[in-house]
């Protein structure tokens, strides 16, 4: 049977190769197509690549921040500035905004530099210089931000056990990050023209009554900037202290004197053993707009026992 | 892989988030006052009320403390993600810590220990420790981003935690531990139970 099946179907081959070559030439039609569109979709790709670049440059701190306003390129006159110790956000009045822009510009990654004798000399006023999406505040040396103290207490929240900043009320001050020499304080021995460069600056640590003069710490990014504020003071900068959240397991009236609370290891009902467990997230989980829409790629990640890139526990984890 | 994004968002300049979490299981006679290193960083955190800076230093103390006891090294598992996006990566932190709560008891069974005919010279010493490590860092550190389910790339990934206190990469720290105190146990069962991605070493 089989042989005679082949057989009709050979010849049913060979009667058919107009077909035949039909079916190549849509093959090669097909192919030739896929490798266009592939080939004109990547100049497309990197098109998109460079407007992520442009919308993205700011550092990650402000592009994932929850008030961060887009701002087209260009320079602004700046009438007021506000800075948040809060959640480190600075608050720009701009003047002369074209018709579709608000006049209020908010960022968390936000350079700042003084003006250049030129510049004072021919009375250039305070602006803001954005180009590529970062933004660089130009200001005068007795330029002065207002400053809206946060005071916080830690709290811990009775329910999780989570021990949270939580702001008792604000406080409103002044910083002017240029006017060390005046206050006749040593803050940043920055010299020259570093001064005239955008750079990113700490506020110095607050104090009560009387402005703030001077920065705690600068750098050419935000973690220069923040490290350069520990070295100084041995502590973290007010905007990340009020940013991480601690959290714990144990609860505190459960220390000494708990001996006869042991578990009983012999009682097969119990399915766990104690334990304990305490971190701190400085990262701002809230800032994510898309929250409900996300989900792990599979192919993402890495650890021990996942072949295909998933975890070892692969359905282990709702999400 | 996702490899032109991640392309494309490091030639961007983009803020590289990974969050990446250890396990650690210790087993012999001696491991338990590996107890005490542990409780006192709990007790250390507590009091610096989370400070970043803090728990960094206690990270690197328990790292250091677990590179020393490798002789105790039972098996272990990592798992662990990059994001770009700083909230995505947060969530995840999040998820983790309730997800390394739910393998132990924070508060002890008092029903039962009610019930206990307690011996108070007598204290059971757990053979068994699972210390969960988890962090999330700005950058890279490949030495974390692996199969950490053998001696040498686990050695590694201690040594490269520690490195990331000091290079001021990170940016969470969690520490959890089972059994909570000496006294408490831990048994091959609960191990069993609880943490079934373990791999031998």
């Amino acid at each position: 049977m089989k042989p005679v099946m082949l057989k009709g179907l050979l010849t049913v081959y060979a009667s058919f190769k107009p077909r035949q070559f039909v079916a190549f030439g849509l093959v090669l039609l097909l192919s030739w197509t896929t490798i266009a569109c592939g080939g004109g979709a990547e100049p497309d790709k990197t098109a998109q690549g460079n407007k992520t670049l442009t919308q993205a440059s700011t550092p990650a701190k402000s592009s994932s921040a929850k008030g961060a306003t887009a701002i087209a390129d260009g320079k602004y006159d700046v009438q007021q500035a506000t800075y948040n110790d809060g959640n480190g956000e600075y608050t720009l009045f701009l003047l002369n905004t074209p018709a579709n822009t608000p006049a209020t510009f908010r960022t968390t990654a936000l350079q700042m530099a003084q003006l250049t004798p030129e510049e004072v000399t021919a009375a250039q006023k305070s602006y803001l210089q954005v180009k590529d999406g970062q933004s660089a505040l130009h200001i005068p040396q007795d330029f002065k931000l207002e400053y809206v103290h946060n005071v916080v207490e830690q709290a811990q929240n009775p329910q999780t056990g989570q021990t949270e900043p939580r702001v008792v009320r604000q406080e409103s001050n002044f910083w002017s990050p240029f006017a060390g020499a005046i206050a006749g304080q040593v803050v940043g021995q920055v010299v020259g023209n570093m001064l005239f460069r955008p750079q990113y600056y700490m506020p110095p640590r607050y104090q009560q009554g009387g402005g703030l003069f001077g920065h705690g710490g600068y750098g050419n990014s935000y973690s220069q900037a923040s490290s350069s504020y520990r070295e100084r003071y041995n502590q973290a900068p007010a905007v990340e202290r009020n940013r991480t959240v601690y959290r714990s397991t144990q609860r505190s009236n459960n220390g000494f004197g708990s001996s006869s609370t042991r578990v009983n290891p012999n009682n097969s009902s119990n399915q766990r053993s104690t334990g304990k467990g305490f971190g701190s997230n400085s990262l701002d989980s809230s800032g994510s707009s898309n929250n409900s829409s996300y989900r792990r790629s599979p192919s993402s990640g890495f650890g021990s026992g996942r072949s295909s890139g998933f975890g070892s526990r692969s359905g282990g984890r709702r999400r | 892989m996702n490899s032109w994004r991640d392309r494309i968002n490091q030639f961007s300049g983009r803020t590289r988030y990974v969050v990446c979490r250890v396990f650690l299981h210790l087993a012999g006679d001696q491991v338990a006052p590996l107890l005490g290193v542990l409780n006192q960083a709990a007790l250390t955190a507590d009091e610096a009320e989370g400070d970043m800076q803090a728990l960094g230093e206690e990270l690197v103390m328990v790292c250091q403390t677990l590179l020393q006891s490798e002789v105790y090294w039972q098996s272990a598992a990592n798992e662990g993600d990059a994001f770009w996006d700083e909230g995505e990566a947060g969530n995840f932190v999040n998820e983790l810590f309730t997800d390394s709560a739910q393998r132990y008891l924070s508060q002890p069974d008092l029903s039962v220990a009610a019930s206990q005919t307690t011996d108070p010279l007598v204290v059971p010493i757990t053979r068994n420790i699972i210390v969960m490590l988890t962090v999330a860092y700005e950058g890279e550190a490949p030495e974390l981003e692996a199969d950490l389910s053998n001696m040498d790339a686990l050695k590694a990934g201690f040594k490269a935690l520690v490195n990331l206190h000091y290079q001021n990469s990170l940016r969470a720290v969690q520490i959890h531990f089972s059994p909570a105190q000496l006294g408490d146990e831990l048994t091959p069962d609960q191990i069993l139970v609880n943490f079934p991605e373990l791999i031998p070493l």
